[in-house]
């Protein structure tokens, strides 16, 4: 049997687990080419104007599943992965608005609800529906999830080795072997990049700034690199921390590069309409002032113009440059 | 203490209740186009637009006077738990240190939510508190029925405008009355302006019912959402909120499993297409409009702050409900444009529509 996982959103930070159960059960599974335009095309035509990209491109990445011959298409309704926070309502409500919207997909779609106490979402609450949908004993069940979380385990490892999410993910999965990871970059300079990983990772969305950067020379730093710890630090600070823990993690993220010495300015990379995002952009630009660290804002939509992301990453690059240069000279 | 609060419907309740206990109320004034200038010069580019409206209300507060503001907190899953931070900040950023008193919910942090209702006491005895609650409760629940009856009669009026006039009126009387025998005199008089109003005989079949659902703030507050109930009622359709403020107290203020109010009900109606609740009001939305149809409805204007979470989530399952129930819905999403030709055009369509709807079905 054919399992189909859209590869958009939480692709990104949980492709590895979910992969891993499915295989270790003995499905097959099929993800979507990474977004491409005729996908965005898809899900613009397909959705409701005023969504945000992110979920126009999921919607999109379904369809191109629908398209092809998969037996069940996963959309896991996120909800909670730590107490007391949530996901954006859009996440919650994401089987809704794709089961109501197409006709006859509702009987292939598979919609765990995901509710964990942690990050780890491989706990047999989570996977229990699968055992009566496919047949499967508890025991085996259970067996897919701890090597499943294994491997997960693995791939935030190797986040916090400082690799990409993408990166880290095929070394998790055995995909490629560990290199030397070119941290003395030419210029010296450190950018701390502030943004989810469906953004920042997804080729099309974000135009590859993540790779941008680095052919800039520049070193590139992004939350899921951070220790829980550092996080939980600039988190307790806080009077009352954002609910959506994703986003809470990009505030604790943004806090920690404003502090860390080495990290020479932020990008904060979101998409248009996100609504968290206007919430803490808004936050951490009035604290660049008080931090005295440059920030700046790029707003991605479905347009894929690259010329003005380019000549704007140039610019704050450069301008980071200089400032370190007068620091420098002592001036 | 000088108090303000954001301005939401019908707002003499809350300036009430504060000056049962004694406090000096600030009223904000009614958002107007300055207010919302200010408010979306100064909020996040893309906030919800009840922030950018609430951010220019407690600029103008502040202006007026006003050091303590009252507002309420939440812990998501919608943006507005995150107001009173983002509001404070900006205030902070901008030189008004204005203080805030932010009510979360009771059982995340009881001390706060204690220290809160402390401070509101003062100096004034439980027995007063109680009572000035009951007072101020009761009076919601009648200004709520008056309410109700001018979003009816204000379809068949022979004069037009004379009940949206009653209204303000009403609202002025009840502003006035500080004790229970005030209140009863306020309701009986302002229910005599409603009856004395001159009506057109309209036969019970060709009488129109349309309900507004979305989200709370701008369904309840007509200065941001082009007094909506008033442009319906003048074209002639009987109009019903998906919220009223007394139903939203009583729904709060009960423990959830005891909990047996009208929107426990809406929520179960709901449940069909949203199993989950996801913030906001998206399911209570979806469970209205499920509950216009069960009642005969004729149609649903269905309003939204501009890029609202969970109301894009509603929005998108809209069109499934109306497939199946048959309901025709119009979504409007409501944003600092204040020109009112684009809306007032879709309005009289919808209700054009729905007519011939109707007028098909006869033949």
């Amino acid at each position: 049997m054919k399992i189909g996982i859209p590869h958009s959103l939480l692709y990104f930070y949980y492709y590895p687990l979910w992969k891993t159960y499915f295989e270790t059960l003995g499905f097959e599974i099929i993800t979507t080419p990474p977004t491409s335009k005729e996908i965005v095309d898809k899900g613009v035509k397909n959705s409701v104007p005023e969504l945000c990209v992110p979920i126009k491109v999921y919607i999109g990445h379904v369809l191109k599943l629908v398209e092809s011959e998969v037996d069940f298409i996963f959309v896991p309704r996120f909800v909670s992965i730590q107490k007391g926070q949530y996901f954006c309502p859009k996440f919650m409500g994401l089987p809704e608005m794709i089961r109501h919207s197409f006709k006859g997909i509702e009987e292939k779609m598979l919609m765990p609800s995901i509710e964990a106490n942690d990050e780890n979402i491989a706990t047999m609450m989570n996977f229990k529906i699968f055992e009566e949908k496919f047949g499967i004993s508890t025991k085996e069940n259970k067996l897919a999830l701890e090597k499943a979380k294994r491997v997960w385990i693995s791939f935030r490892a190797y986040c916090r080795e400082g690799y990409s999410a993408s990166e880290a993910s095929d070394l998790a999965m055995g995909k490629a072997v560990e290199k030397q990871l070119t941290i003395e970059s030419s210029n010296n300079l450190t950018i701390g990049l502030v943004g989810y990983v469906y953004n920042i990772y997804d080729p099309y969305i974000s135009l590859d700034i993540f790779k941008r950067l680095r052919e800039m020379g520049v070193n590139v730093k992004t939350f899921e690199m951070l220790s829980e710890a550092e996080m939980n630090k600039q988190l307790k600070k806080l009077s009352k921390n954002l609910f959506w823990t994703f986003s809470d993690k990009l505030l604790a993220a943004g806090y920690s590069f404003y502090e860390n010495q080495e990290i020479d300015g932020l990008i904060h990379v979101t998409a248009f309409g996100c609504g968290p995002d206007s919430m803490l952009g808004k936050l951490l630009e009035i604290d660049s002032a008080t931090y005295n660290k440059p920030f700046m804002t790029v707003r991605v939509d479905e347009h894929s113009g690259e010329n003005h992301l380019q000549t704007r990453i140039e610019a704050f690059v450069d301008m980071l440059k200089r400032k370190k240069m007068r620091q420098k000279r002592g001036a | 203490m000088k108090v303000s609060f954001p301005y939401m419907g019908t707002t003499v309740v809350y300036k009430k209740l504060l000056e049962l206990l004694g406090h000096d109320v600030i009223m904000p004034p009614k958002p107007s186009q300055r207010t919302i200038n200010l408010g979306v010069k100064y909020s996040p580019e893309f906030a919800c637009f009840p922030l950018k409206v609430i951010m220019g209300s407690y600029f103008e507060a502040i202006e007026k006077g006003a050091e303590v503001i009252i507002t309420s907190g939440g812990h998501g899953p919608c943006r507005a738990g995150f107001y009173e931070q983002v509001h404070q900040r900006i205030l902070k950023e901008e030189g008004l240190p204005a203080k805030f008193m932010v009510f979360n919910s009771m059982f995340r942090d009881f001390n706060n939510f204690y220290d809160n209702i402390i401070t509101l006491k003062g100096k004034n005895s439980w027995l007063k508190v109680s009572r000035s609650l009951l007072l101020v409760y009761n009076m919601t629940k009648k200004l709520d029925k008056l309410e109700k009856q001018v979003q009816t009669i204000r379809a068949y009026e022979v004069k037009k405008g004379e009940t949206t006039r009653a209204w303000e009126k009403i609202q002025d009387l009840f502003d006035r009355a500080y004790t229970k025998k005030e209140l009863e005199g306020a309701y009986a008089e302002g229910k005599k302006l409603l009856d004395d109003i001159k009506l057109i005989e309209v036969p019970e079949e060709k009488k129109l019912r349309i309900g507004i659902v979305g989200e709370i703030y701008v369904v309840m507050e007509s200065s941001i959402n082009m007094k909506m109930e008033e442009l319906l009622g003048n074209l002639g359709a009987e109009v019903e909120r998906s919220q009223y403020l007394s139903q939203w107290i009583t729904y709060n203020a009960i423990p959830s499993f005891i909990n047996k109010t009208h929107e426990t009900e809406i929520l179960e109606k709901g449940g069909r297409y949203l199993p989950i609740q996801i913030g906001g009001h998206a399911k209570q939305t979806i469970g209205h409009i499920v509950d216009y149809s069960e009642r005969g409805f004729d149609g649903v204007v269905h309003l939204m702050p501009f890029g609202c979470l969970p109301e894009l989530v509603s929005q998108s399952i809209v069109p499934k409900i109306t497939e199946e129930l048959g309901i025709p819905v119009l979504t409007l999403a409501i944003d600092e444009q204040m020109g009112t030709a684009n809306n007032t055009t879709r309005i009289e369509a919808f209700i054009d529509l729905i007519k011939g709807k109707r007028a098909k079905k006869i033949s």
